[in-house]
Order: structure tokens, then sequence, then C-alpha cells
């Protein structure tokens, strides 16, 4: 897997893509050891930007990280927590540093995370985001003004199938687009139908589309009740099955729903996502025959 | 109008702690409206202190006073008709927080402290109820979304359209709260103007939002220039 994530995307296989969370502090080995594993399973590695308001390390440090370790890193970039000047500087930051794959998100609300006092900053947004990245690789800020040398980037953007009413994000999708998505990762998606709808809708576009895989967790299952994670839609039936498993059942479960995406031959890739299991992603993707 | 709520007691005994004798000043507009700071409040807050300070053997003296307005200075000064201000060692302020400035600028030698916090701009939506509705951004999108403004509404004014969180038409971050993009798109698609939304709304223009922001009337402007 040495192409780009690009070429790997423009090549028409099945993609095998995951997530991960950077540290809460300055160590960085855990991840390092993960990454090593990673190489030659993954395609691209999306790398979180304060998930879920967490304070975490700045993702394009971990970026950096990957690409040492020969992985193609996708850097999250969310528009909760900084306004549009720092946005477009940790954009070339990132250039600089080689990383060109960016995940362009609004991102989860304060409330979720654990600086609620925080102030939402949301100057502009992901569309805006993606538009502003495509402008500065065609030389210009959002001001206007020229650069001294152009970053190049590959962009892509959040959607989510199982959003209730579908039609408004079908909307927010066709403007991502338009401001310069290339690819699409979705929410973790349990519900076939809806993403057969959602297909349908994007398959318009030249847009590709990896699907959100979640490793449930058992211990976690109160949290899925209550909505603590957002945009997390889990099924009452998968919500029982999984509170009386333990986490071995939960990744049978996760490779189960990625072989059953691959089979339904509607998208151009998985996106694994395994928070406080990461260890267990290589096995997914093996298992589910990615 | 704008929307109050009185801070917690606690707070208030604090803020006119080691006081001989105050003004309860009432507003008798939003305020007043929205039950947090007109006349009859006024009087509940006057009653609450008298008593719990009692109690404690706290010798305070409590006036009460409302004016039709604390947010200007035209019923402002109808204050000194009616009270000698020099009396006070304080003045307790149930206005907005507009209000509370305007009095403390005018009687800037009076220790001036608010009895409430300044919530939002909103309106009633039944009794006892009121809804943000305008975060006076100086650069209104209402025309392109059917008189429903997401920079409000959306807790992350997200103006290109929904978040992935929607759940049956509700709010990731308050599932009681309804989607400002669901009620945006129905509002539209009812208006037959969902075209409107297909549009990329370009980022806001904070700009136009100064802080301290003013705002003089064309009319007016040669008597300041």
């Amino acid at each position: 897997m040495a192409t780009s994530f690009e070429e790997a995307l423009a090549s028409g296989k099945f993609l095998a893509t995951a997530s991960v969370d950077p540290p809460k502090g300055t160590d960085l080995e855990g991840l390092g050891q993960l990454f090593k594993e990673l190489k030659g399973l993954v395609d691209g590695l999306g790398v979180s930007d304060n998930h879920q308001g967490i304070m975490c390390m700045s993702p394009w440090a971990v970026c950096k990280l990957a690409l040492e370790e020969g992985l193609e890193p996708i850097m999250h970039m969310t528009c909760r927590d900084r306004n549009r000047l720092a946005l477009q500087s940790d954009l070339l930051a990132a250039a600089s540093l080689g990383i060109r794959n960016v995940l362009c998100v609004s991102g989860d609300h304060v409330r979720f995370g654990d600086h609620v006092n925080a102030k939402p900053v949301h100057d502009i947004d992901s569309v805006h985001l993606l538009d502003a990245a495509k402008g500065l690789a065609g030389g210009k800020d959002m001001a206007g003004n020229t650069l001294e040398a152009a970053p190049e980037f590959f962009l892509g953007g959040v959607a989510n199938p199982e959003a209730d009413p579908l039609e408004p994000q079908l909307m927010k999708v066709d403007k991502k687009i338009k401001a310069g998505a290339s690819f699409l990762v979705t929410h973790p998606v349990f519900n076939m139908e809806n993403l057969k709808r959602f297909m349908e809708h994007v398959r318009q576009s030249h847009v590709k589309v990896l699907v959100g895989v979640r490793l449930l967790d058992p211990q976690e299952v109160p949290k899925y009740k209550d909505g603590a994670y957002p945009g997390l839609f889990v099924p009452e039936k998968l919500l029982e099955e999984t509170e009386g498993a333990d986490i071995e059942k939960c990744t049978e479960m996760a490779v189960a729903v990625v072989k059953e995406i691959k089979g339904a031959n509607l998208c151009d890739g998985v996106h694994i996502v395994a928070p406080g299991h990461e260890e267990k992603i290589p096995e997914i993707l093996k298992a589910g025959g990615v | 109008m704008i929307v109050a709520k009185r801070k917690p007691f606690k707070e208030i005994k604090g803020l006119v702690s080691g006081s001989k004798k105050i003004l309860v000043l009432g507003c008798g507009t939003c305020v007043a409206v929205c039950l947090a700071g007109g006349e009859k409040e006024v009087a509940l807050l006057a009653s609450q202190l008298k008593m719990a300070l009692a109690l404690e053997d706290w010798d305070l003296e409590i006036d009460e006073l409302t004016i039709e307005r604390q947010c200007d200075r035209e019923f402002i000064e109808e204050i000194n008709h009616k009270v000698n201000v020099d009396d006070y060692d304080l003045i307790l302020s149930t206005a907005c927080g507009a209000g509370v400035q305007l009095v403390s600028d005018v009687f800037g030698h009076k220790a001036v402290v608010p009895a409430l916090n300044t919530t939002f701009i909103g309106v009633a939506e039944g009794p006892g109820v009121w809804t943000e509705r305008c975060r006076s951004c100086s650069d209104c999108v209402l025309a392109e979304t059917g008189g429903i403004c997401p920079v409000t509404i959306c807790p992350k004014g997200l103006v290109n359209g929904p978040c992935g969180g929607t759940r049956q038409g509700k709010c990731e971050v308050d599932p009681e709260k309804d989607c400002a993009w669901t009620l945006i798109y129905n509002r539209l698609k009812k208006l037959g103007r969902l075209d409107r939304m297909e549009e990329i709304a370009p980022p806001k223009k904070w700009s136009a939002q100064q802080h301290p922001a003013s705002v003089i009337h064309e009319a007016y402007k040669r008597r300041y220039e």
C-alpha cells in the first residue's frame, strides 16, 4: 500500500481505513506501536481533532508520526476550536509536514467534551473549511490574498446516512461536494436500508464514500442509550446484543458489519472506529476481508 | 425583547453585603415582561432580602423604585425626582446589563450592581416561557432560511445545513429541542423555496458585529458629527 490515499481511492478497489484519537498527553508510544501493526493494512488513517470536544494532542503531530511510519494520514480538522485564521494557518502547517489528506468537520459540540465551559468557535462551517482549503490549494487565502507557495490537499467531509430527516443532510452533503470534498467518511451505519438510500443520492456525484463501522463496547451501552455520542444511533436490538456480550463478541459483530457492507457493493470502503480498543482494528479488517 | 433571569439569591446577598441602605431599582420594560425585574419582582426581591437579613441580625434598609426603562437616560433622570440617590450605599438594579450600565453611568459616584443575568434576545412562547431567537449578529440571513435563524437556533450556528447529529428532527445537543435545520428545511419546503437551501451560504461577516456596537440614525447624524 505504498500509493497515496488519493490513488488508492481512484484505483477502484474496496478500501480499508480507520481512525484513531491522539493521546491526552505527550506519550505517542502506544500509537507508534499500533501504526506499525496497521502498516500495510489501511489505505488511510484518520486522526481525530479533539474528538467529541475532548482536549487531546493536535492531530498534525500524530499525522506526522503516521507519515514516518509509512501510513497515509487523514487529518481531521474541526471548526469548533479555531477561527478562520487559525484553521488556515494550521492547514498550511499540516501541508508543510507532508499531510495532504484533510477531513473537514464542523465538530461535536463542546457540551459532549471535557471542557464544557469553552466557547464553541464555529466562525466558519465544514462547507466553508472545504472551500477555504480548496482556495489555499489554488494559491489564495479566504481573504483573497496570494500565497507564496500553495499547499496540496485531498479533501473530504463527513456525512451521516442515518440522520433523520435525511433530506437536509443530503443537501449539506451536496454542498460539501460542491465546495471540494472528494471523499466522504460516514458516521457508523447500522441500518443498510439507510445506507442504500444515502448511496443512491451520493452516487449521482463523483464523490467516494467510506462507510463508518464502529466497534461497540459493552461498557459504553448506557452512553449509547443516552445520546452521549452525537450522530451514533445504535438500534435497540443491537444495544441489547452488545450489553450481553464481551469485547471479543463485539469484535465479531463489527467484522460481520464490515462483511455486510463490503458484500453489498455499495461504497468504496470502510472506516473502522474502535475507541478504547484500537488494537482490534487490524483484526476487524483482516477478518472482514478488506 | 431582552430576556433575563434573576441571579441566585445567595449571590445577590453577597453583592449587597456591607451596605446599610440600598435602593432596589426595577425596570418596567423587557425584564418586567419576562417576570425577572419589574415592579412585582422588585417587591419580591426586597421582601426576600429583608426576611433573610433579619434572621442574620443584619440591619439593612431597603427602598424600592421601578422606572419605565433603565436603558434610556430620560427615564433614569426621573429617579432624581422620586428619591435622593445619595441616601443609598448601593443601587441593586433588576434591569438587563445595558440598563445596569446606563444607571451606573448616570450615577457614576454610586455603586450599581446587577440582580439579574441577561440571557438573550427572544420571544414569549406562552405564559412564562421565552426562547432565544436572535444573536444580533448584524448580518441577518433570515431571508434565506425561511425566517428561522440558524445562527441562533443551531447551537453551532451552522449556516449551510445540519450537522450529522439530527435524530427524529431533534438537536444532538438537546434532544428536547428541534434541529434548526429540520425546521428550516420544512419551512422552505412548505414555502416552495427549497432552492434557497441549495446555495452555499458564505462565511458570516463577523466584522459587521463590532463591539461595542453603536447605531446613529441617519436623521441624527449631523447632530453628532
